[in-house]
């Protein structure tokens, strides 16, 4: 035990650790070209351990393709790391006035992986679309689907029943949550191609309500994508079961989206709106976007500033504010942070990254914390030096 | 001494817990929920892409980012389907600027007026495409009108003949924009004649577009 314990306070095991960290940010830059930077951050740091594959689009591709080579994880060298610094503390490093600086870094260091972890596990990212003169009060996950069921009938608010798609198991039935329907999925599609049933040739659609039999669409799937400009098409077969029993097969999917009938399901006298969307996250508050400015160097189509004039109005009215959203300023508001993203429909809709992340502050605290601690040990030296040159 | 010792070990022991803990709890924890907002309207925005979406997007299930030049959605398919509706003559009116048909429109024409503009397209899909409530309700969406009830949607598409057949004539005024569109069922396909533009260059156009639809001639291999 105590020889295991040596090793894992090593100073070894940090280099080993540290060579592998720089081998595994090597092969990640290698895949992020072709599965873009979402799935590669999935794949390689917010994984225990990957498997890396000589590409076939690597120069000797079609030779090289059946090379493999497994390599821990973010996760796991993230983790070894922290063990590894905090057992050392434990072991070996003993708390002095002199090594006050070397505490402080490493106290950085240890906070800053911390947060590095607390970001992968908590943080949100969605992006919001707002006209210009429009607003918004929710913003939609790019990545991730949710089957919901919208009743409209109250005069002053909608209810939504969501269940996300990590439940939409083929042959498994889930309750609507607060509702007496049950939904029974028979196909799920993380991505699809939506076609239309004209040809003869064509699939038969287990649909018999809603969209798939009115406008005869039917969904075939295909590879999930994980391109950074592209959305995957979720569609699904669900059954909606009543209290007296099955109710009809609807396909659903998020390009069946508002621009079209919406899909009723309806028991006695309740109806409800029944889609598959990307899922939402809805805000106490509205962010209103005043004006939209799109600047370009003269005479060129270079972009030199985008920047988003916005109001925060929340249903506190105390909470309100204006701000300037542009680059490297964003709005924080309610928890949540508000980037200049993109753009769209002629520079009269602005896009906003927005971010939940509790443990925002900690970086900016570990650097400070690291540039403290520099600056004390160096101090200390230098000062020693000093006091050794000068003449007694 | 051996006591230290133990306690480092079991200080150890729990480190490693905890932190292998903490990493195995990063799954997604999102759960069926329900809860309230306020009213919505349903939008008929295109939503658009993530930043840096490109002005065609690759897969053709992407919604775009820029506002298409048909509010109706670009199914994959659908460009296929509807160059499969045949094809149709017409004569153009002398005020109306002919523009190249793209996508799903089998024709596209602008109109430029002292008041303001117009854009009218041609467009073919298979099917009721929803039925006739729904379609004119996409359009009423489209010139911020609310929807249509049935019996309202009877009193507005009056019968019109379209290239010999029965269709109808629909005109939706909104609060600045208006459509005055032609919808004519045909073999299978639904035929859309849209013209959108400001209240006043479409009620101007009005005579021209009737003008245009009677002049449409569906090419018709089922007679």
């Amino acid at each position: 035990m105590q020889r295991a314990i040596k090793f894992i306070a090593s100073l070894q095991l940090t280099v080993a650790l540290l060579a592998l960290s720089m081998v595994l940010i090597f092969f990640g830059t290698i895949d992020q070209v072709e599965f873009g930077i979402w799935h590669t951050q999935k794949l390689y740091f917010e994984s225990f351990i990957v498997v890396w594959n000589y590409s076939e689009n690597l120069p000797f591709g079609d030779k090289f393709s059946w090379l493999r080579l497994a390599m821990p994880g973010g996760y796991t060298l993230g983790g070894l790391l922290l063990i590894n610094l905090v057992a050392a503390h434990i072991t070996r490093f003993k708390m002095t006035w002199k090594k006050s600086g070397i505490f402080l870094v490493h106290f950085g260091l240890i906070l800053l992986l911390i947060s590095e972890l607390m970001t992968d596990l908590l943080s949100v990212e969605s992006q919001m679309p707002v006209d210009e003169n429009g607003s918004s009060n929710y913003s939609f996950s790019y990545r991730d689907n949710e089957l919901v069921f919208i009743d409209r009938s109250p005069g002053d608010h909608d209810i939504v029943h969501s269940i996300p798609t990590k439940y939409l198991k083929p042959r498994k039935t889930v309750d609507v949550p607060n509702t007496d329907l049950k939904v029974r999925t028979i196909h799920y599609y993380p991505n699809s191609d939506i076609g239309r049933s004209q040809s003869g040739n064509a699939p038969r659609s287990p649909a018999t309500q809603g969209a798939g039999i009115k406008m005869g669409v039917f969904a075939t799937p295909k590879a999930v994508t994980y391109a950074d400009n592209q959305i995957n098409t979720a569609s699904a077969y669900i059954e909606v079961i009543g209290p007296d029993g099955p109710i009809g097969v609807w396909l659903v999917s998020n390009v069946l989206d508002d621009r079209f009938p919406p899909q009723m399901v309806s028991v006695g006298n309740q109806s409800w709106e029944v889609a598959l969307r990307l899922k939402r996250h809805y805000y106490p508050f509205q962010i209103e976007l005043l004006d939209f400015t799109h600047e370009k160097y003269p005479g060129t189509e270079i972009p030199f500033n985008y920047s988003s004039e916005v109001i925060a109005r929340h249903n506190d009215s105390s909470k309100t504010q204006k701000a300037l959203i542009y680059m490297n300023h964003p709005l924080r508001f309610e928890g949540l942070t508000f980037y200049q993203s993109s753009f769209a429909n002629q520079d009269t809709t602005s896009i906003f990254l927005v971010v939940r992340n509790p443990g925002w502050i900690l970086p900016y605290v570990s650097v400070l914390l690291m540039g403290l601690g520099m600056c004390v040990q160096f101090g200390m030296h230098f000062f020693k030096f000093l006091n050794k040159g000068s003449p007694a | 001494m051996l006591t230290c010792k133990k306690l480092i070990s079991n200080k150890f022991i729990t480190l490693t817990i905890a932190v292998s803990g903490a990493l195995l709890s990063g799954c997604d924890n999102s759960e069926p929920a329900t809860y309230y907002i306020p009213k919505e309207e349903r939008a008929v925005n295109t939503p658009a892409m993530p930043a840096a979406a490109p002005a065609e997007p690759k897969s053709s299930a992407s919604p775009p980012a820029s506002t298409a030049p048909s509010p109706m959605q670009m199914l994959p398919g659908m460009k296929e389907a509807a160059a499969k509706a045949g094809e149709f003559t017409y004569t153009c009116p002398p005020s109306w600027i002919e523009q190249p048909a793209g996508g799903v429109r089998k024709a596209s024409f602008r109109i430029e007026s002292d008041s303001g503009s117009a854009d009218v397209s041609v467009t073919a899909f298979p099917g009721d495409v929803g039925g006739l409530t729904a379609n004119i309700n996409r359009w009423c969406g489209q010139v911020g009108m609310s929807p249509l009830s049935d019996q309202q949607v009877a009193e507005v598409a009056k019968p019109y003949t379209i290239s010999k057949h029965a269709g109808r004539l629909v005109l939706l005024q909104g609060p600045s924009e208006s459509i005055l569109g032609g919808i004519l069922p045909f073999h299978g396909y639904t035929w859309f004649f849209k013209m959108k533009g400001d209240n006043v260059t479409v009620v101007q156009e009005t005579e021209a577009m009737q003008q245009f639809l009677d002049s449409v001639a569906l090419k018709d291999d089922h007679h």
